[in-house]
């Protein structure tokens, strides 16, 4: 088991180095560089320009910047932030609790709803219930999480019930410890809805068929000929078996959760890493870019690494090590 | 019957776990009033001439991005220096009711005869905020920090005058004396932009050469305590992308006519909204006390007006300048291609062809189709915003096809047969205007454009860009033909000096003469280093005045038309002057909650 997630993480390190190359390479094609906003404000001086040019290091070529940067991550240094004169890390730990939060809240959002509402289809096949969850699938699979983004923001706005954006109201800091909890939950629900919409949709389908699939199979008429309950077949039984695809599915969603909460904390004004990535990628504020991508891409392996092991440990058949 | 099983227990769970949220956020209250700690007034204390009012309120305010950084050598952004402002002083400050320079941490001043020297007497027992005595050595420090090579900043070369940097000494523990190289009449506008450091807070720092890593967002979220400064408040609390928390500074210098310290507002909240829409939302119902309204969302916005207890105040035109140029750059860049062809170039160079195409454009269309009426055009290149400097009586170009035809023909431009414009060289008249995406208002302006000028019989195409883009094309590798562009003005005219200088980084068209190219380009380096050397207000403006005249005259920057500025405030607040130009709550630390109506 050891020797396997060692594994995993060895092959981590080229795939590090390739994207990390190629985010260099995109950000040198990109026109402009980070002191255009300076360059069009009147009363910043020349000089200063240039000072600031040469501190980053913009004249020179993008492989050029690379090593230098390679050189400082060898040494742990993931670099400064140009816009906050921060360290990238520093800057991502301020973001990541938020992002963190809303993805896990979202993941868990689409499961309770997901697996139920496919359980159900799947038992009621062909019945109302199975259409019109289906056409909610397709729905909520169909539209683009920015556009129910600002349905909900409208929505709030409206009703009122809601706050329109945020992780916290400006009260915040006054309130006992049970009312800011309260308060954060407050903020998160409408959030936690828009960015789980479409994994609830697509859970939904995949548990579905899977469900189908194992409704059908022997075992289970063998278990209804025996006299089990039928609750307990379907939830023992069948759910057991049917759950395992869903498991490894799941380990793409930390990565899909991740780039739909850009455009999720944009909208919705979530303090979260979309919001920084977002003005970091517009502002070309380099290291930041550089960091976030990779930190995207060790999420995604991540994921994939603990679906593996929840698979491992959910389906016995399973097997990590080689004999 | 098995939809009944897994359901119920399910969907009770959900219903009581939303049912406790929302009990426990109906119960959150309101924010409890601050408890004011009592410190003695400064000798020197400055008494507010407004009218006294009552301690407390919240007052929330809205941004669209937050402060990188609290630390004013690092700051270069205009969100960063607000919330600074908010917690430093300068030596001076620009007050916008009365349009000119008022004393801050300086008391008051005296120019010396040869007007090269200023002497300032600083205001008496002042403290900063953590109690610790304000001096002139705190000022010496800060002057040292800029010009300290170690410590890269933007007031450096804002503060060489002449290639010299300002020199400053310590005369006593309350006077400091600049020296500036030659007389430099914005001197006392520009000293104010520096806020004043805590020498006892960062010497340290300093010393071992981390001034710049000091008071970062990082101080802000962690220990905002560290903000040590004399403005009328320090930080509470800072969240990254949610919102910043300022408290009344204990021992602020400025107090009302029955003596109690400012300010009189309990907390200032300043929320961080992405998106301009969302501020808008936020202030339409009444979430926010005051937002900036543009022009097409005055008549919405007002609407919910009743409701919540709020007017949307007209502020009248803008402070900044829009305006398409042409690229008069001769020579070629470096692959050896004339940055213009030649007879593009003889085009842009010619006055009365940039006369003519003003005078083509149907700008009074604009401000009906694209602001509802509620924009006026500009005549200058400063806004009418800034009413001591902007000058009325320059040449004016109505839209008038007929006058930009005449004057077209003056030049030896034709109408051949097919409707199209030539030149007395047969060229037919076409270029390229590039702009970027920026906003919606953008493309229809250009759109007009684009109309306007087929009808002279030159066809013009346009190019969106991404902003860096533009920035790049116009600024470092000059290759276009048009471009369209806008500046946010400041109040003193000093600082567009980089656009105005022929020298200068930002004049457009031509930028980085290392001498004038034309006699009106002379003309106007002539009267910007006059302006800023004599010390008589009235001649200052005198000189600014004549400048707008060149300007208007050979017009380099085709201005286009400057939208009305519109900001909403919640009626409860007392105190409120709304300035011409700048920010609205410039006079915070006096603005109290009124009596409820």
């Amino acid at each position: 088991m050891l020797s396997f997630i060692a594994r995993r993480f060895l092959t981590m390190i080229p795939l590090l180095l390739g994207i990390s190359v190629l985010v260099f390479i995109l950000m040198a094609i990109a026109p402009g560089d980070f002191l255009d906003v300076a360059r069009t404000q009147e009363d910043i001086p020349a000089e200063y320009i240039e000072r600031m040019e040469e501190e980053f290091a913009l004249g020179e070529p993008w492989h050029t910047r690379y090593f230098i940067w390679l050189g400082n991550v060898v040494q742990g240094n993931l670099g400064e932030s140009w816009i906050y004169r921060v360290p990238v890390t520093e800057l991502l730990w301020q973001r990541i609790p938020a992002t963190l939060v809303l993805s896990a809240l979202s993941i868990m959002f689409a499961l309770c709803v997901a697996i139920p509402m496919g359980v159900l289809a799947a038992i009621y096949k062909d019945s109302i219930f199975d259409r019109v969850s289906s056409m909610f699938a397709y729905a909520a699979l169909s539209i683009p999480e920015f556009f129910l983004a600002l349905l909900a923001v409208m929505f709030a706005a409206q009703t009122g019930w809601f706050p329109t954006g945020g992780l916290s109201s400006v009260e915040h800091e006054f309130m006992s410890f049970w009312g800011r909890m309260a308060d954060y939950a407050h903020h998160l629900v409408l959030p936690t809805i828009v960015l789980g919409m479409g994994s609830v949709a697509s859970y939904m389908r995949i548990m579905r068929a899977n469900f189908l699939d194992y409704i059908r199979s022997d075992f289970v008429t063998t278990a209804r000929a025996k006299g089990v309950a039928e609750g307990r077949v379907m939830f023992v039984h069948v759910l057991r078996n049917a759950i395992n695809p869903l498991v490894s599915a799941s380990g793409f969603i930390l990565a899909t959760l991740l780039s739909g909460s850009i455009l999720v904390e944009n909208v919705m004004n979530y303090p979260g890493l979309g919001q920084l990535i977002f003005e970091a990628l517009m502002r070309q504020d380099e290291f930041v870019v550089v960091a976030a991508v990779m930190m995207g891409c060790v999420m995604l392996m991540l994921g994939n690494l603990i679906a593996d092991l929840l698979l491992a440990w959910s389906d016995p058949r399973i097997r990590l090590e080689k004999n | 019957m098995l939809l009944k099983v897994i359901s119920y227990p399910y969907l009770a769970h959900l219903f009581t776990a939303f049912s406790l949220i929302f009990f426990l956020v109906s119960c959150k209250g309101d924010i409890p009033p601050l408890e004011r700690e009592e410190h003695d007034l400064p000798q020197d204390a400055e008494v507010s001439s407004t009218e006294p009012g009552n301690y407390g309120g919240v007052l929330v305010t809205a941004e669209s991005q937050q402060p990188r950084t609290f630390n004013p050598l690092v700051a270069e952004d205009a969100y960063s220096s607000e919330a600074i402002g908010r917690f430093l002083n300068g030596l001076t400050t620009y007050h916008p009711i009365k349009e000119k320079v008022v004393p801050e941490l300086a008391r008051s001043w005296e120019i010396s005869k040869d007007k090269r020297t200023i002497t300032m007497e600083l205001r008496r027992g002042v403290r900063w905020s953590d109690g610790e005595p304000f001096t002139a050595d705190d000022v010496i420090f800060t002057f040292k920090a800029l010009f300290d090579q170690r410590y890269p900043n933007r007031y450096m070369g804002q503060y060489t005058i002449a290639g010299e940097p300002i020199e400053f000494e310590k005369l006593d523990r309350y006077t400091v004396r600049f020296t500036t190289a030659r007389p430099y009449s914005p001197f006392l506008y520009v000293i104010g932009f520096i806020g004043i450091l805590p020498r006892h807070v960062h010497l340290e720092a300093y010393e071992q050469g981390e001034l710049l890593q000091q008071w970062s967002v990082r101080t802000a979220m962690h220990s905002p305590e560290e903000f040590v400064g004399t403005g009328p408040f320090r930080v509470r609390s800072f969240r990254p992308g949610q919102r910043i928390v300022y408290e009344p500074n204990p021992h602020y210098w400025r107090v009302d006519s029955q003596g109690q310290r400012l300010p009189y507002v309990d907390y200032l909240i300043t929320r961080y909204v992405q998106d301009r829409n969302t501020e808008t939302v936020l202030f339409a119902s009444g979430q926010i006390d005051i937002a900036s309204i543009t022009p097409g969302d005055v008549v919405g916005v007002r609407k919910n007006a009743p409701l919540h207890d709020y007017t949307v105040h007209h502020r009248g035109p803008a402070t900044g300048i829009r305006f398409l140029w042409f690229n008069q750059k001769p020579g070629e860049s470096e692959a050896g291609k004339p940055f213009v062809e030649p007879h593009k170039l003889e085009w842009f160079t010619s006055r009365k062809f940039r006369q003519a195409i003003l005078h083509g454009l149907d700008r009074e269309g604009l401000i009906q189709s694209v602001y509802f009426g509620r924009a006026e055009l500009l005549h200058s290149i400063i806004s009418p915003a800034n009413e001591r400097w902007h000058n009325p009586d320059v040449p004016r170009y109505p839209y008038d096809p007929d006058r930009a035809l005449e004057l077209l023909r003056e030049e030896g431009f034709e109408l051949d047969g097919n409707g199209d414009l030539v030149d007395s060289k047969g060229n037919q008249v076409s270029f390229q205007v590039y702009a970027s995406e920026g906003d919606d208002i953008t493309p229809q302006i250009l759109s007009t454009f684009r109309e306007n000028m087929r009808d002279l019989g030159i066809r013009v195409r346009i190019r969106y860009l991404d902003f860096g883009t533009l920035v790049a094309r116009v600024s470092r590798h000059f290759e276009y033909e048009g471009a369209m562009m806008g500046f946010t003005g400041g109040a003193d005219p000093s600082g567009g000096r980089a656009i105005y200088l022929s020298s200068g980084r930002l004049h457009l068209w031509n930028p980085e003469q290392e001498e004038p190219q034309t006699d009106w380009e002379a003309r106007i380096d002539e009267l910007v280093y006059a302006s800023e050397e004599t010390f008589d207000l009235e001649e200052r403006v005198g000189y600014v005045h004549q400048m707008q005249e060149v300007f208007s005259e050979e017009l380099p920057l085709l201005y286009l038309v400057t939208p009305h500025a519109y900001v909403g405030l919640k009626d409860r607040w007392e105190n409120v002057r709304i300035p011409a130009m700048g920010s609205v709550i410039w006079n915070i630390d006096e603005l109290y909650l009124g009596q409820e109506k």
